[in-house]
């Protein structure tokens, strides 16, 4: 990345770790919409698709305006229906751009996501030219302008054996093959976008397509109300002899109206092709610099068991089972493989795998181990103390500190990396506590780093804590970027928790030392 | 902050976002500023033919494929024309209008449009063929007259317009004249 991407991207990860956090207060992370935006577009063009399934059954190509005006005012729940379309495509435009803004922000959208930043590019493109049409098929004032703009800048292209703006200029009435492959364009595009979403999560193990049940109903309530609050209203109609007066624009989706109609349509394709360049070219400039790229995560296969339990937990599915090079080896037929062009260099894997034999070069369970103990030696344990172990991400930017608040602050490139052996080291080294500090799990950058290492810390699962090690001296708290308040009060919590553990340990410790002394001077007495 | 402050902070904001989604989804704007009126040249003309035609030689015909081979070839297209615009005497416009299609053969397209101030102007449009020298045509090596150009076309008219009122004037193929159509 060079230096002004990175500290562009920078630069917009501090507004983002701000609303995050006020956002996290509000809703807790589980329903902080911020970290749902990506399914939140992609559930509310769900209730755009079935308003306007109810919508198409009233709309009427050879008169336009009249049968959306006879929608509003006469269909049964047809107001309704009308705002609800209207104000879920918005949402879903406000929606599709936060997940955007964020998967930049947080850089997850090179290397191998390029596929779902391109492709995500392309449903934002659909939305917007799904709602375009849409506001065309009105065909009030703002649909005039819309078409009249599409048009000028249509005709710049050599494409057309007449020009488009020449509908419009009221020379001959508005054919209605213009309404009718407007309306095919707005009917016909949503069916692609089922093809383009499939590519765009494509490359995830377990996409999530649906928020938090809460999360949305409650989107869909608050638009219903909305709607029946505030219902769509109709501005004036089209009229191409007259031009157009002051009427209620659609921010969302009429936004570059102001930009772009005092200027050339040369200018605007130009400025139009050099922010589409910028916005695809996302991946190449905001890449790591050749030779500082994450290196992919490896596998030693005199170590692995072929247990399974990398290739289940990889996010990215860049793990495959494949046999052995040596078939004649015992341990297993079958091998884990990387496949480079598809792995992140998240290193879950490396958290996943119990003999240690997988991840990325520096971060496997034997260099953690290895790490932990120079760690281990640099910060002597105390009884009474805690260490943290911070994502370096999120954990409310704790993991960049070499101390928080007097703990002693380990850091990992992310939770789900860490592997269970890295705790039990901590704790067999004599520390109070650990409280391991992981993103939000809907926030984890990649994807389910908090998750996996929640349930391999206290749901057994590979490569699971082993029982021996004393859970209420591990504790697992989630902050974002902008969180620091949380992770001094879960800190100061824990601390207060192993202050009783290790006070109990000394009672126990005073009792038995009274017990033994009760005992041999009783067996002196009994001995006199 | 208490569990109870918390939720209802959450639908307070949840609220708030939703009135400024509906208010950013209707905000007043006007496309076109001001109380304007608008004179709006748009028609679609097929002029004549201006072509310069010449035989192939046997050598430049030996050059082509088989099914291209056509004794003679045509180059030009239809007749470009010279539009003038006054408006209260005064030029407004002065533009030449070529033939669409890359063979030039598609009709001419005409569409300018002029803000006026509301109340009465005086328009005139002359419509005029260019001659093949200065639409850069090249000669007949046949000696073949070009087709004679047809008269110019001339609109001129009073405009009572009134505020956002768009006079367009027009073409009628019936009449081969320039005309004023009303809504």
């Amino acid at each position: 990345m060079s230096r002004f991407a990175g500290r562009f991207a920078g630069a917009v990860r501090r507004p983002l770790a701000w609303a995050d956090a006020r956002l996290n207060a509000l809703y807790r992370w589980e329903l902080n919409p911020l970290y749902h935006s990506g399914v939140l577009a992609a559930s509310l063009f769900a209730v755009v698709l079935i308003t306007g399934i109810y919508l198409l059954v009233f709309y009427r190509i050879g008169s336009p305006y009249a049968s959306v005006a006879r929608i509003t005012n006469d269909v049964f729940l047809g107001s309704f229906m009308r705002s609800l379309h209207r104000y879920a495509s918005d949402a879903a435009v406000v929606a599709g751009l936060a997940h955007m803004f964020r998967m930049y922000a947080q850089r997850r959208s090179w290397g191998p996501r390029t596929l779902a930043w391109v492709s995500g590019l392309v449903l934002l493109g659909v939305l917007f030219v799904c709602g375009w049409t849409g506001y065309v098929m009105v065909w009030d004032v703002q649909g005039e302008v819309i078409a009249r703009e599409g048009a000028r800048w249509m005709d710049l292209l050599p494409l057309f054996s007449e020009p488009i703006s020449r509908t419009f200029v009221g020379e001959r009435p508005i054919p209605n093959a213009f309404f009718f492959i407007n309306l095919f364009a707005h009917a016909a595009l949503p069916l692609g976008l089922g093809v383009v979403l499939w590519i765009h999560v494509s490359r995830l193990a377990r996409p999530v397509l649906v928020p938090p049940r809460l999360l949305l109903w409650g989107s869909v309530v608050l638009l219903s109300l909305a709607s029946v609050v505030v219902p769509v209203t109709m501005a004036p109609a089209a009229d191409v002899l007259r031009l157009p007066g002051r009427a209620p624009y659609d921010v969302f989706f009429a936004f570059f109206l102001p930009l772009t109609r005092p200027l050339p349509p040369l200018v605007v394709w130009l400025a139009g092709a050099a922010v589409t360049a910028a916005v695809v070219m996302v991946p190449a400039w905001s890449r790591a610099k050749v030779g500082q790229e994450p290196p992919p995560s490896v596998v030693d296969e005199t170590l692995c068991t072929g247990c399974e339990q990398c290739y289940v937990d990889c996010p990215y599915e860049a793990i495959a089972m494949v046999s052995r090079s040596d078939p004649a080896d015992p341990r297993s037929a079958l091998v884990a493989r990387v496949d480079a062009d598809l792995c992140t260099s998240c290193g879950i894997c490396a958290g996943s795998c119990a003999p240690m034999g997988v991840g990325p070069p520096g971060r496997t369970g034997r260099d953690q181990l290895s790490r932990v103990g120079g760690f281990v030696a640099a910060h002597p344990a105390e009884p009474r103390e805690v260490v943290i172990v911070a994502c370096d991400r999120g954990a409310g930017g704790v993991g960049a500190l070499a101390t928080f608040d007097g703990a002693a602050v380990y850091a990992v490139s992310c939770a789900g990396n860490l592997h269970s052996s890295v705790i039990e080291y901590f704790v067999r080294a004599g520390v109070g506590g650990v409280l391991v500090v992981a993103c939000p799990p809907r926030d984890c950058w990649n994807r389910e780093g908090a998750k996996w290492l929640e349930q391999r810390l206290f749901h057994d699962r590979e490569a699971e804590l082993k029982p021996r090690v004393d859970r209420r001296r591990v504790r697992l708290g989630y902050a974002a970027e902008g969180e620091r308040a949380v992770v001094r009060a879960a800190l100061a919590a824990f601390r207060a928790e192993v202050r009783r553990l290790e006070e109990a340990a000394a009672e126990q410790d005073i009792d038995i030392e009274r017990e033994c002394v009760e005992d041999y001077t009783a067996e002196q007495a009994g001995a006199r | 902050m208490s569990a109870w402050a918390r939720r209802l902070g959450a639908v307070a904001f949840a609220c708030a976002a939703t009135a400024g989604l509906v208010g950013l989804s209707r905000v007043p704007w006007t496309a076109h500023p001001g109380e304007q009126g608008q004179l709006r040249l748009a028609w679609r003309f097929r002029s004549e033919l201006v072509q310069a035609c010449r035989r192939l030689t046997p050598e430049e015909l030996a050059k082509l494929p088989v099914h291209m081979r056509r004794g003679e070839v045509c180059e030009g297209g239809l007749r470009p024309y010279r539009l003038e615009v006054w408006v209260d005497d005064r030029p407004v416009a002065d533009d030449t209008i070529r033939a669409a299609g890359a063979h030039a053969d598609r009709p001419l397209f005409v569409l300018r449009e002029f803000d006026l101030a509301p109340g009465r102007h005086e328009a005139r449009i002359r419509f005029t063929p260019l001659g093949p020298a200065e639409a850069e045509t090249g000669t007949d090596e046949r000696g073949r007259e070009p087709r004679g150009a047809a008269p110019p076309l001339v609109f001129t008219a009073p405009l009572v317009l009134a505020p956002r009122q768009v006079a367009l004037v027009t073409y009628d193929e019936e009449r081969r004249a320039l005309v004023r159509r009303r809504s």
